[in-house]
């Protein structure tokens, strides 16, 4: 489904090149719940901006659903982000000002469906994630449980072939956190690969298997009780954005 | 996806609504005052007879002594009597007119009115149907009535109404300057911007090209017989005996000639008879000069006379430097609330909206924002017209504002915000989404 040989990412300022991603390689198969652990300022972020195509890589080669995406332009990656993936953030990422319907109807709005088809689909999602007595409700009209349950129908609308998640329940409640979790390993169940970036091991231990990285490298765990536990390390690459 | 994008630009309105406010009100106040000084210079450009303002024609004839050593700004932008008369007698084209401004005393021979002074034209009769000025009673005088020096007068509904309110004007008679003359005509109002076929001083201030039309009529035959004064420029090019029969009898100019040409018909041989013309002068001793004759039509000769004057380019190009420093403005207040969307376009990036789709929905915001400083720039407009309305009588006339300059102004401040809009909109395709999905 998603494979990464030897993908290297590269910041670099007037002072200093920071590498966030040096010689990565991994694969994850169709259908797996995969979580990608790791301490802070490891590259952890950094993988997910280039797996799900939000950022370029210096070097290396991916290939996303048996397609080389290494070399693409804006249009194309764009599309490919809104047909075969999707996201779901530690905050939320809602728009504001627009409500639980028409938030969930932005990516299909970029597909260009019909309006018929919209409604359906935006309306399923919402059912699935229990909140479709809710949307005319704006964001901030919702709990945070909630507006990460609308987040992933946002995800679920376009029908993805894969998932990312970066720290989905990292601003919620254990009780909210453990609803999302449900969720997602309900829709993982249903046969959608995720990714999912976490720090916490307790999540990382429910998951099939688990990429630890470290210093921009991947390491597999198979066997999830050896996964190194998280801890906050030195800022390595304190320089880079977003590198987390 | 354009109604999409048009529907989410009126939702942006309500975000941010200072930032909106300073946005709408820069465009629209920048829009007013171009707009405003454009539609007084586009009125001032307009052709005031569309219909036939190609076959209505004039001349002006260099008749100073041919050793005169003046230049161009001296030849002579009127005629003389000598050439007029010539000219009328010679009987070219569908209709003819010569013409020259007047005024007096208007003793109104009826109790109760006082006497004041009024504006008023000497033409011949065919001047009416040239000009398409229609009658709301009574007609032109006759051809007789020109050739008679009949004390004849066509009245303005305005001095009609004046005069005799409602009744019936036809037949009674009125003292002009102390002529009696008996009202065979009275005008509908009769709109004409500018009033081209008299234009002196250039038509601005000073003139009446810009003012509303004359109070009365006379037959020029008539007033050339009563020696009516002249309201307008007398230009001598050579001695004249004193007195008005010295001045009718001199090179002195202080009329104008118009012929109206048959539909279709050639300008050809108007100029071949002008040569003709000229050539019989010649042999008289007159028009010796170089290019003693040129002749125009309508648009030709507002342009020659100058209607629009430097004053008026100078304000216009004055009010669209003003619209650019509120387009930079704008460009710099856009930024502002583009960027405070940044998050928004990381999130719309990251499900799937390209580059060019985040630059044609910020590009049709801006747009929206446009339309809707339009909509207060066009009201503005409409009072800044109206104050200069109330300056002066002559910007009075130009001070309104037609379909086309409404039109205009709504695509104009369109335009702007779209202009103003795309570096801010270019600088929002240049997010980049990994950033903003993780600061948020």
């Amino acid at each position: 489904m998603l494979k990464m040989e030897g993908v290297q990412k590269i910041y670099r300022t007037d002072l200093v090149q920071t590498h966030a991603l040096r010689s990565l390689s991994l694969e994850v198969e169709e259908g797996e719940f995969v979580a990608v652990t790791g301490p802070s300022g490891s590259g952890k972020t950094t993988f997910l901006n280039i797996a799900g195509l939000l950022e370029t890589f210096d070097g290396g080669r991916y290939t996303l659903d048996g397609k080389d995406v290494s070399r693409l332009s804006d249009r194309e990656r764009s599309k490919i982000r809104n047909v075969k993936i999707g996201f779901i953030f530690q905050s939320f990422n809602l728009i504001p000002d627009l409500n639980v319907y028409d938030n969930v109807d932005v990516p299909l709005r970029y597909r260009g469906l019909a309006s018929g088809e919209r409604d359906r689909r935006i309306k399923e999602a919402l059912e699935r994630v229990g909140l479709a007595s809710r949307l005319k409700h704006l964001p901030s009209q919702l709990s945070g449980g909630q507006q990460q349950r609308v987040a992933i129908a946002r995800a679920l609308a376009g029908s993805p072939r894969i998932l990312f998640a970066d720290e989905p329940t990292g601003n919620l409640d254990s009780l909210m956190a453990r609803e999302v979790m449900n969720m997602l390993e309900e829709i993982n169940a249903q046969g959608t690969t995720i990714v999912m970036v976490t720090h916490d091991p307790e999540l990382a231990r429910r998951m099939h298997r688990n990429i630890h990285i470290m210093d921009g490298q991947a390491s597999d765990f198979e066997d999830r009780s050896d996964a190194p536990v998280d801890r906050i390390a030195p800022r390595a690459a304190a320089a880079a954005p977003a590198v987390g | 996806m354009f109604g999409y994008y048009v529907r989410l630009g009126l939702r942006q309105l309500r975000r941010s609504p200072v930032l909106t406010a300073l946005v709408i009100v820069t465009l629209a106040v920048g829009v007013a005052a171009s707009m405003s000084t454009l539609t007084v210079l586009y009125m001032m450009s307009s052709d005031p007879i569309p219909q036939k303002s190609d076959r209505i024609l004039t001349l002006t004839l260099d008749n100073a002594p041919a050793d005169s050593d003046g230049g161009e700004e001296y030849r002579p932008r009127g005629l003389s009597w000598i050439d007029v008369r010539a000219l009328r007698e010679g009987g070219f084209g569908l209709r003819r007119s010569g013409l020259y401004g007047t005024g007096g005393i208007v003793e109104p021979q009826k109790e109760g009115v006082k006497n004041f002074v009024g504006d008023g034209l000497a033409v011949d009769r065919d001047f009416f149907a040239m000009m398409d000025a229609q009658f709301a009673q009574g007609a032109a005088w006759s051809a007789d009535d020109d050739r008679n020096e009949a004390r004849v007068v066509v009245i303005s509904d305005t001095m009609a109404e004046k005069l005799y309110g409602r009744e019936n004007a036809i037949g009674r008679t009125l003292k002009f300057n102390g002529n009696e003359l008996r009202v065979v005509g009275v005008l509908h109002h009769w709109k004409m911007l500018p009033r081209f076929y008299l234009l002196e001083n250039g038509g601005r201030g000073g003139g009446p090209g810009l003012a509303d039309q004359e109070d009365l009529f006379i037959p020029l035959s008539t007033a050339i017989a009563t020696e009516q004064d002249i309201n307008g420029n007398v230009s001598c090019q050579a001695d004249a005996e004193p007195g008005f029969k010295g001045l009718i009898a001199s090179e002195c100019t202080f009329l104008h000639y118009w012929v109206e040409l048959p539909e279709g018909s050639d300008r050809r041989q108007w100029r071949e008879y002008l040569a003709g013309y000229v050539a019989q002068q010649q042999q008289r001793g007159r028009l010796k000069r170089p290019e003693p004759v040129r002749d125009y039509d309508v648009l030709d000769w507002l342009s020659y006379v100058g209607v629009v004057d430097d004053d008026t380019r100078l304000q216009t190009l004055l009010a669209f430097g003003f619209l650019t420093v509120c387009l930079v403005n704008t460009v710099g207040l856009l930024l502002a609330k583009f960027t405070a969307r940044a998050g928004e376009i990381g999130v719309r990036r990251a499900l799937g909206a390209s580059r060019a789709q985040i630059f044609a929905q910020y590009l049709i915001q801006a747009g929206t924002l446009g339309l809707v400083g339009s909509v207060l720039g066009v009201a503005l407009a409409y009072l800044m017209l109206h104050i200069m309305a109330t300056q002066s009588p002559d910007l009075e006339a130009l001070a309104r504002m037609d379909t086309l300059m409404l039109v205009t102004s709504v695509l104009l401040s369109v335009a702007a915000a779209v202009i103003a809009g795309l570096l801010p909109t270019w600088r929002a395709t240049q997010v980049v989404p990994a950033l903003q999905l993780k600061s948020q």
